[in-house]
């Protein structure tokens, strides 16, 4: 044809360009320094060190943990929640749809925010609990890994409903009723059938949420607090009180490879399943 | 399965996910003078006084005027880039794709730290510049996906029609591939627009005296604040986001291009 | 059309951060009463000057950090931090000396203002007092050891050990438990015993108002600058006075090296610490006055670390020690307190 690639690449380019100096380069820069020791060699003298600290180590493995627990939970509601739009009237679909995607747009501030409120000693939950008699004083909510759960599981559950949705829509429609005909319980119904023809939409929502829930600031920072610090909490602090760029660029490179080690193992699981 | 199961399970689901909106909106129309909820009186004192803290308002203007022009120039380097992979066969062509599409991919605190100490502080660069810049490859991807997959239902053919037809190439692309790709570009600026103006993990680090967007605002305010004005911004913020991707929606029929 | 309309508006945006049409002072505060602030000093002082002052605020440790950072090419002209943090940055080499003639108040500072942390680096503008927040309705107060006693537990914060008050607590802890304020190993140990107890180590003073309101916590350690928060709330507040005294401490200026902005950086301080504007910021009952001649009603000092008598019974930590053992005590902290 009369396309010529050189003309492409004039209009790809500048993009490209711009990200590469912008964001790139100082990324880069920033995951290097941790790779040096004081002379500039290279060295993981600064992971060594980082995983020397029992601090270091238990934020890490709160943040998986925390990670691997919304990620799961918000399969499991998902799921349900999925199946349940996929099968309501194209009217009512359209609107209930909607309705979940809604807190997305808002900014995560407010969305955290609300929990400080609710879950406060003189908030709503302890006011019921208290109420129904469950406990005779206000229970402790805030600054436990309890709030920083519940608050990252209402940030990136709809990400988990919006993936298994499209997932489900994609069943053809007589497979599920053909199973139960042919005398499945519910249980293998969603193992054998709904879980295999869904995989992808649960690998693409799971590797959502739980590389969101790792690399939340504001909500670890505000229900966790000084006490419950996650590794983004933790990198925060290293970089605005302790100038430790070291730690900062070990913990970011932490962050980067959990985020492609999570998609890399549900990828996995997922083709295994099949 | 059965109706009230459906419907219970949703209820509660949405009621989780929506809840707790309600409440931020009601503890802004509190009457009182502390946080709480329920609120002790309705009266709409709080959201009157986010209009008139200054703060508010200097850092509602940067964070506005880098959600809109961040995703412009998202969109004018975009869009050509968009156009060259999906009409040319261009040599690296995954590369280019994966470069463009990394900012999404690093957690934007590392990206706001990096950006402060090896832009911002060797270049002498201002703080507001590099938000500026920072916001644009943060909304790159999303400009590019979405006018990718806006092209891709537009027919090649077109294009060369026109040309064939004594266009030159600047012109059929302005005259057929643009138009066609409107509904694209406005979905694209809308997400851009809502990503940029919400973004906190970058912007965390990229504040400086008298700069800082308004979600960073908003966090340090929240804590040394405990009247109910936090509330009240955080639901006028909420309505506002909201509004734009309804009336968006409505008039545009944009989740087409999502 | 949209093209040109983009980048006209980022030249301007771009440009706008330097072409001021004033000159600018800018700043680094504490994030206590700005409004009052602005009041008492900001507004009158921008008159005075002709000029704009930029602020930024925060905690103490945070903005040392930030200075730090930036030292190759200073942000900030003037800062009023704790006097450690500003020891540490002196001992970088990133303040430069204050020429006290350029004060016109300089002698009627109290003695130990007048240079705080050594060759001129700075001068303190004002002293608080540390002691305990408590709501009286709840609980009683008498000595800093109740922090970490039962009646408290499940319903207390204490300051994170980076922040200033965080040093003050460990040093009144030791003496309550018999202690020389040599060594605080063994009361970091305890706080680390008690840490399911406590609710949140908190970084800015600021965060416990809204703890307190929403009873999370009933009972604190705190600054005295941060008491009209509670004094002015609904619920029934009281300032301890445990039988081992109150602790405190003294706040100061400096100014950093090489930021070119020095003449206006002078006029804010001598302004500052003039009678006239520390009788104005006491009267506001936002800081106690660092400036002798300082008079104020009865009623107002009560709210204040007023008088020498007070001033000197405090219990204060040399900034000196605090640099010397912080890193051991971080250190501790990290392993023993927040796990």
């Amino acid at each position: 044809m009369f396309l010529n690639r050189s003309e492409g690449l004039a209009l790809a380019l500048p993009a490209a360009l711009f990200t590469t100096m912008v964001f790139l380069v100082p990324v880069a820069i920033l995951l290097s320094i941790a790779f040096q020791d004081g002379a500039g060699a290279f060295s993981l003298q600064g992971y060594v060190d980082f995983f020397a600290q029992p601090l270091n180590r238990s934020v890490f493995l709160r943040t998986l943990k925390l990670g691997i627990l919304v990620a799961g939970t918000a399969a499991v509601i998902g799921y349900a929640a999925a199946f349940c739009i996929v099968n309501l009237p194209a009217t009512s679909r359209g609107r209930i749809f909607g309705l979940v995607v809604l807190p997305l747009m808002i900014s995560p501030v407010a969305r955290t925010y609300a929990w400080i409120v609710i879950l406060g000693r003189t908030g709503i939950v302890n006011d019921t609990i208290v109420g129904l008699g469950l406990s005779d004083t206000p229970i402790r909510l805030l600054f436990t890994e309890t709030a920083v759960f519940i608050g990252l599981l209402q940030l990136f559950l709809p990400l988990m409903i919006i993936s298994l949705v499209s997932a489900m829509e994609n069943i053809p429609k007589d497979v599920i009723p053909a199973a139960r005909v042919l005398g499945a319980n519910w249980f293998q119904v969603f193992f054998k059938v709904i879980l295999p023809l869904t995989r992808e939409g649960l690998v693409i929502g799971g590797t959502l949420v739980f590389t969101g829930a790792l690399t939340a600031y504001i909500t670890p920072a505000i229900l966790g607090g000084s006490k419950v610090l996650m590794l983004e909490t933790l990198l925060y602090q290293k970089v605005n009180v302790s100038n430790d760029f070291v730690s900062a660029s070990v913990i970011a490179m932490i962050l980067i490879v959990m985020c492609f080690s999570a998609n890399l193992v549900l990828k996995r699981i997922a083709s295994v399943k099949g | 399965m059965p109706r009230l199961a459906i419907w219970i399970i949703l209820g509660l689901t949405l009621t989780f996910l929506i809840g707790p909106f309600l409440i931020v909106i009601f503890a802004g129309a509190s009457a009182g003078e502390a946080l709480a909820f329920p609120p002790q009186g309705l009266s709409l004192k709080w959201y009157a006084k986010v209009f008139t803290v200054e703060s508010f308002r200097a850092s509602f203007a940067l964070s506005m005027f880098l959600a809109i022009f961040g995703t412009l120039a998202a969109l004018i380097l975009g869009i050509p880039a968009a156009y060259a992979l999906h009409r040319y066969d261009l040599p690296g062509a995954e590369t280019i794709r994966t470069i463009v599409a990394a900012p999404i991919i690093v957690p934007g605190i590392i990206v706001g730290l990096a950006l402060l100490r090896y832009f911002v502080v060797p270049l002498n660069v201002t703080i507001t510049a590099a938000l500026f810049v920072t916001h644009t490859a943060l909304v790159m991807p999303y400009a590019v996906r979405v006018v990718s997959s806006s092209l891709n239902n537009l027919r090649a053919d077109m294009e060369e029609a026109a040309v064939i037809l004594g266009c030159t190439r600047l012109q059929a692309f302005t005259k057929v591939v643009l138009p066609n790709i409107r509904g694209g570009i406005l979905a694209a600026f809308i997400l851009g627009f809502v990503a940029s103006f919400n973004e906190v993990p970058a912007s965390l680090f990229l504040s400086g005296p008298g700069v800082r967007t308004l979600p960073i605002y908003m966090l340090s305010y929240m804590v040394i604040t405990f009247d109910p004005s936090v509330a009240a911004l955080s639901a006028l913020l909420a309505f506002m986001s909201v509004a734009i991707v309804f009336i968006a929606e409505r008039v545009l029929g944009v989740s087409r291009y999502v | 059309m949209t093209r040109h309309l983009s980048v006209i508006a980022l030249a301007a945006a771009l440009g706008a951060t330097s072409a001021a049409a004033q000159d600018t002072l800018t700043i680094s505060v504490y994030s206590f009463a700005q409004d009052a602030y602005k009041e008492a000093l900001y507004d009158p002082f921008e008159e005075i000057c002709n000029c704009e002052l930029v602020i930024e605020t925060g905690n103490s440790v945070e903005r040392m950090a930030k200075i730090e950072a930036n030292a190759a090419d200073p942000v900030i002209d003037m800062a009023v931090i704790s006097s450690h943090d500003a020891l540490s940055l002196a001992q970088k080499g990133l303040l430069q000396p204050i020429d006290t003639s350029r004060i016109s108040s300089f002698d009627r500072l109290y003695p130990a203002a007048q240079d705080p942390i050594g060759d001129n680096m700075a001068v303190g503008y004002t002293f608080y007092a540390s002691s305990i927040v408590y709501r009286e309705d709840l609980v009683s107060i008498e000595s800093w050891s109740d922090l970490l006693g039962d009646d408290l537990a499940g319903n207390v914060s204490l300051p994170n050990i980076t922040g200033t008050q965080g040093p003050l607590t460990l040093m009144m802890l030791d003496k309550a438990a018999g202690g020389d304020a040599s060594d605080f190993t063994g009361t970091i140990s305890a706080i680390g015993e008690s840490a399911d107890d406590i609710v949140t180590f908190y970084s800015r003073s600021s965060e416990l108002a809204q703890l307190m309101n929403q009873e999370e916590v009933i009972a604190a350690p705190v600054g005295r600058f941060a008491w009209s928060r509670f004094k002015s709330s609904p619920l029934p507040f009281a300032w301890a006075d445990p039988v081992e005294g109150q602790a405190g401490g003294m706040n100061v200026m400096l100014m950093t090296k090489e930021n070119g902005n020095e003449d206006l950086a002078y006029m804010l301080m001598d302004y500052w610490l003039s009678a006239e504007v520390q009788t104005r910021i006491a009267e506001a009952l936002i800081d106690s006055p660092a400036n002798m001649d300082v008079v104020v009603s009865d009623e107002v000092a009560e709210n204040l670390t007023y008088g020498a008598e007070l001033i000197n019974s405090l219990n204060i930590l040399d900034p000196a020690e605090i640099i010397a053992n912080r890193d051991g005590w971080v250190e501790q902290w990290n392993t023993e307190v927040i796990q």
